[in-house]
């Protein structure tokens, strides 16, 4: 679904990405782990286009989203995000964050929208918020409005920066727990996460990413368990 | 005391005035509405990707800015007699183009102050750059502008005081043709004062209850 060749990317001079291969599976979800400052959320953000890629090749279902004839909005459309910290429209009420991105993009009509929006609430367990706005919403019910934001869209492949670190612990669950079946109707993820029970359960392979290069990468218990990479040891004894 | 008062300029000067007023609102809500679609542009300008419009908007912005506004209007009505374009143009040009300059930078200040994940949710759903800037960046800058805007309006009003030196019939300068034939100056400039805070007390007042709703 997604493949990834010696991808680099660079801020002026700081080189964050430093030649990244990697490899995402249809229905796979990978989870990427790694100190703060390797270059997760960069990896993640290049999946989608939001940085633009200094050298490399990232594939996306078949389109070298990389070429420069691609149309980026097509792509962007196909990969949700979904970012630590919401990014709800504060302005827009639930149903209408969701919808948004349908009527816009997608051309359809708003009552169609809100139609196939609604059971999407239900599913992330907010089927009764539909005119709230986020501003009353907790951090774990903005996360999972967050979801159906881009699930709205119909993506084939899911990125979540970090979905839960910025959620008081008790409203994590929830979260994770709609990723969690997420998951297994199959859809394609990449999770940058340090949940490691999640990881574990749910995720198929994980990277470990430092310094902008992947350490590391392999089945979750073994990497949790017994880390292989000297750097990858020394991060899992900081984060356990 | 009644009599007084209604036989000097603070009850006849009144009508006059009041003249004057209609001409001053007119000059700068007309003003401040041209001003304010150059000023979004020159705002949004101020934020391109593209170098040549950034400098345009910035050297737009820091010249009106660094310049006195009367050495604009005279620049405007004398610089620009070749076409003739009267005093009452020339002084809605002045507005525009002053308060312009501060709506730019309102303008600027407000849509940079949005979170930059706002963006990003807009792009990562699919929206086009335009899209995004209409339907989720703009409302929500568009509602930080309105307590700056309030007092651009405040102080453009008080500008256009500035135009009876062209001879524009704003309330400043009906009031002085009015104490020119009276000699009442003291009575006349107050009457001048009330009219100007009629506007601008009220304006005051709404803008602050408009923040505390908005919560900006
Ligand atoms: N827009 C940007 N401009 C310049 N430098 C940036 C930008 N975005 C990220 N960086 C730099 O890139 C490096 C990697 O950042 P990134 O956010 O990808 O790390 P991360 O692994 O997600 O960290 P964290 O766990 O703290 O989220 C950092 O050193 C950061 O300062
Ligand atoms: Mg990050």
């Amino acid at each position: 679904m997604i493949t990834v060749k010696d991808l680099h990317k660079s801020f002026g001079d700081n080189e964050v990405l430093k030649g990244i291969d990697a490899k995402v599976d249809e229905q796979e979800v990978v989870c990427v782990i790694g100190p703060s400052g390797s270059g997760k959320s960069t990896f993640l953000r290049c999946l989608n286009l939001l940085e633009d890629i200094t050298a490399g090749e990232v594939t996306i279902d078949g389109d070298v989203i990389t070429d420069p004839k691609v149309n980026i909005n097509e792509i962007r459309s196909q990969v949700g995000m979904v970012f630590q910290h919401f990014n709800l429209f504060p302005h827009k009420t639930v149903i209408e964050n969701i919808t948004l991105g349908p009527v816009k993009v997608k051309k359809i009509s708003e009552e169609e929208a809100k139609e196939a929006a609604l059971p999407l609430l239900d599913k992330v367990g907010l089927g009764d918020k539909a005119d709230a706005y986020p501003d009353s919403l907790s951090g774990g019910q903005k996360q999972r409005v967050a979801i159906a934001r881009s699930l709205a869209m119909e993506p084939k492949v899911m990125l979540f920066d970090e979905p839960t670190s910025a959620l008081d612990p008790e409203l994590v669950g929830d979260v994770l727990q709609v990723m969690k079946d997420l998951a297994e109707e199959g859809m394609t993820m990449v999770v940058v996460t340090h949940e490691m029970g999640f990881a574990k359960e749910v995720g198929d392979r994980v990277l470990f990413m430092d310094e902008g290069i992947v350490m590391e990468e392999g089945d979750p218990n073994q990497i949790f368990d017994d880390p292989q990479n000297p750097r990858t040891q020394e991060f899992l004894s900081k984060i356990l | 005391m009644i009599e007084y008062l209604m036989d000097s300029a603070y009850y006849k000067s009144i009508p006059y005035l009041y003249e004057g007023m209609k001409l001053t609102l007119y000059i700068t809500i007309v003003g401040l509405f041209l001003g304010f679609i150059l000023g979004a542009f020159a705002g949004l300008g101020r934020l391109s990707k593209y170098s040549i419009i950034r400098a345009i908007s910035t050297v737009y912005v820091e010249v009106t800015r660094g310049t006195p506004i009367l050495a604009q209007v005279l620049f405007i009505y004398y610089g620009l007699t070749v076409v003739n374009i009267g005093e009452l143009t020339s002084a809605i040009i002045a507005i525009t183009i002053n308060a312009g300059a501060y709506i730019a930078e309102i303008v600027r200040g407000a849509v940079h102050s949005i979170d930059r994940g706002q963006h990003e949710a807009g792009r990562s759903v699919g929206l086009t750059e335009k899209q995004t800037m209409r339907y989720i960046i703009w409302p929500q800058a568009f509602k930080r502008m309105i307590p700056p805007l309030g007092n651009q309006f405040i102080i453009s009003l008080k500008d256009t005081s500035l135009f009876s030196v062209i001879a524009v019939a704003e309330v400043l300068y009906m009031g002085k043709q009015y104490y020119n034939a009276t000699f009442e100056i003291f009575e006349t400039l107050i009457m001048v004062c009330v009219f100007y805070l009629i506007i601008t007390i009220p304006t005051s007042i709404i803008l602050r209850r408009v923040e505390r709703k908005l919560d900006v």
